[in-house]
């Protein structure tokens, strides 16, 4: 559980500081930003493969998650779980969605708005980069196809998920 | 575990961004977050003044780079001075390139210390004088005047790079220089500045599938065809030009396996190689990674020849320092001019020492309240466990704004410049 609210930290902060170099004299920073990519991905892994209830902003009770695609083993995740390399994980998250029935894919998606956030966040480099502030929206409303036509880095959002997203999702969704 | 704005330690554009010595140690140059160059020289030693043992005065002082807008993009370009390196000294004048984040400038230092006078055709003032009122002839005589040292742009060498400029280095054969900046490196040749050669390209044909970046680039001390260059990932690639016009294909790659152990959300972070250098005799390279520098043989590429804890008590701080940006932070390494001794920087205004030879280390602080001119400075100690003794400091007192990322020493003898923020200390090694 505690491996669970570090990687939620960790994320919140992960995005916090992507956000802000996209204001930064100088343009962004690449490098700085690719690392901060890695980590955001290493915390997404803890968060997604830890067995416990996950954090809501909300507030709304956990449903359980049987059989979410990423996790790897259910065992403890923690940061010792970190071993196979980040890359290779978003890849097979984004591969087993289609391959899963849509239930599955609805049921993941309402899982919480954090999970959430760190699947659209997580799972590719140049997504986290888009620069048009409404770009968010904006993809997610062309996503209704579901997420089998997505590339990665595009945001696979339903718009009802938008809408039951507090305010402090929707705006990271939104950026 | 705070880190202050930079601004509230005076004008953030007074932040010195890169030092280095020239090839003979007589001039010091620094860069800085403004744009501007100021470079130092070495007093003559004097049989006079014995005690004032060859101390360093401001020489001359320029505006490099100024802040840029590219139009195209909507990006503002930084005239920080990301890094600047001597040419070796050929004439009269002093040849140096400095660069911000996009373009590479040569520059020529030289003094001027006559001035012709006497002219036929012009006044004292210059004016031309009117020609009817010219009834002899007279041929301008050089005359001594005070002392001025004049900077002029000699080169420009402008839209070569799409990402940030991270290094330059002067090849041994004086002829060329490489610019690198995060996913390429480009090959010049001084004389033309509107071509480069592209020898290294790591940009993926995807960007979504980007997983490192180059960090640092170095020229082989004598070798013009080898150059060395680091990733993000804490690899090292040699390649030599010989081989291919791109060096897609490294001769040599140096990495380190990962220590599982050791694993954290931060690892990659911590691995990225911040600057690499060459040992004088080219024999060896140094690296700096956050928290440690290793030195590599050339001739073994599986694991590094030595490896030296810079502040390991760090590591269990690395989620606050990864908050605090402090992380990020680039530390530079030097070699002392024989190879013996390396250095680099901390955080507190501590920078740190390490013989290869003894295996002993220091940890030094510049700061102002404890150095007087010509006073030892005093070894520092940071207290790790429970008990602190009197003169230690303890991990959590530390000040994190206060970086020593940039240091150089003189190319023969014990004289070090360590800048911390906006400040440049130079260190000389006590005589008798």
């Amino acid at each position: 559980m505690e491996f669970k609210l570090e990687a939620h930290r960790i994320v919140s902060i992960s995005l916090g500081k992507i956000y802000n170099s996209r204001g930064q004299r100088g343009g962004i920073k690449l490098h700085k930003n690719l690392l901060v990519s890695l980590v955001l991905r290493s915390a997404r892994q803890v968060y997604l493969s830890d067995p416990c209830p996950g954090l809501y902003l909300a507030g709304s009770p956990a449903p359980p998650q049987p059989g979410e695609p990423a996790a790897g083993g259910g065992g403890p995740a923690g940061c010792q779980a970190l071993g196979a390399s980040p890359l290779k994980k978003p890849r097979r998250h984004l591969e087993e969605q289609p391959a899963g029935a849509a239930a599955e894919e609805e049921e993941e998606m309402e899982t919480g708005n954090v999970a959430n956030l760190i699947s659209i966040f997580g799972s590719s480099f140049s997504g986290l980069l888009r620069k048009s502030p409404g770009g968010g929206r904006e993809e997610a409303e062309g996503e209704e196809s579901g997420p089998e036509a997505a590339e990665p880095g595009q945001i696979c959002c339903d718009k009802a998920v938008l809408r039951d997203m507090n305010p402090w999702s929707t705006a990271i969704v939104a950026f | 575990m705070n880190c202050p704005d930079e601004s509230t330690y005076g004008n953030k554009a007074d932040i010195i961004s890169t030092v280095e010595f020239n090839h003979t140690g007589e001039l010091l140059a620094t860069g800085d977050k403004g744009g501007r160059v100021v470079i130092f020289q070495r007093e003559q030693e004097s049989k006079n003044q014995v005690h004032r043992r060859g101390e360093y005065n401001v020489y001359s002082t320029f505006q490099s780079h100024e802040p840029e807008f590219d139009y195209l993009k909507s990006l503002e370009i930084e005239e920080k001075i990301n890094k600047i390196r001597w040419l070796p000294q050929q004439n009269a004048a002093y040849f140096l390139l400095s660069t911000n984040d996009k373009t590479v400038k040569l520059w020529k230092v030289s003094e001027r210390d006559k001035r012709p006078e006497g002219y036929n055709l012009k006044d004292e003032e210059g004016r031309l004088r009117d020609p009817a009122t010219i009834t002899t002839l007279r041929v301008p005589v050089l005359r001594p005047m005070d002392l001025m040292v004049e900077a002029t742009p000699r080169r420009v060498f402008a839209n070569a790079h799409t990402y940030h400029i991270n290094s330059i280095s002067v090849n041994s054969d004086y002829e060329t220089y490489m610019s690198a900046d995060d996913l390429r490196i480009n090959l010049w040749n001084f004389e033309i500045t509107n071509q480069s050669f592209n020898i290294v390209d790591i940009k993926p044909a995807n960007m979504e599938e980007l997983t490192e970046v180059i960090t640092a680039a170095e020229f082989h001390p004598h070798h013009c065809n080898t150059f060395v260059y680091s990733s993000s990932k804490g690899t090292i690639r040699l390649c030599d030009m010989r081989a291919s016009a791109l060096c897609d294909r490294h001769t040599k790659f140096f990495e380190e396996p990962e220590d599982p152990s050791n694993r954290s959300f931060f690892s990659e972070i911590i691995s990225s190689i911040s600057d690499v250098k060459f040992s004088h005799s080219g024999r060896y390279i140094m690296t700096r990674d956050y928290l440690t520098v290793k030195v590599w043989d050339l001739n073994m590429e599986n694991r590094p020849m030595e490896t030296y804890q810079v502040h390991d008590y760090l590591r269990s701080k690395l989620c606050s320092l990864y908050e605090n940006d402090c992380i990020f932070d680039k530390f530079e390494c030097v070699w002392n001019g024989s190879d013996s001794v390396i250095m680099t920087g901390s955080y507190n205004n501590f920078f740190r020492m390490f013989d290869r030879n003894t295996k002993r280390d220091v940890t030094l602080e510049a700061s102002r309240e404890n150095s007087k001119p010509r006073a030892i400075l005093k070894p520092r100690k940071v207290c790790v466990g429970g008990k602190r003794r009197k003169d230690e400091i303890s991990v959590d007192s530390l000040d994190f704004s206060k970086k020593i990322l940039h240091t150089a020493w003189h190319p023969s003898e014990n004289i070090i410049a360590v800048a911390a923020t906006n400040n440049l200390y130079i260190f000389q090694d006590k005589v008798n």
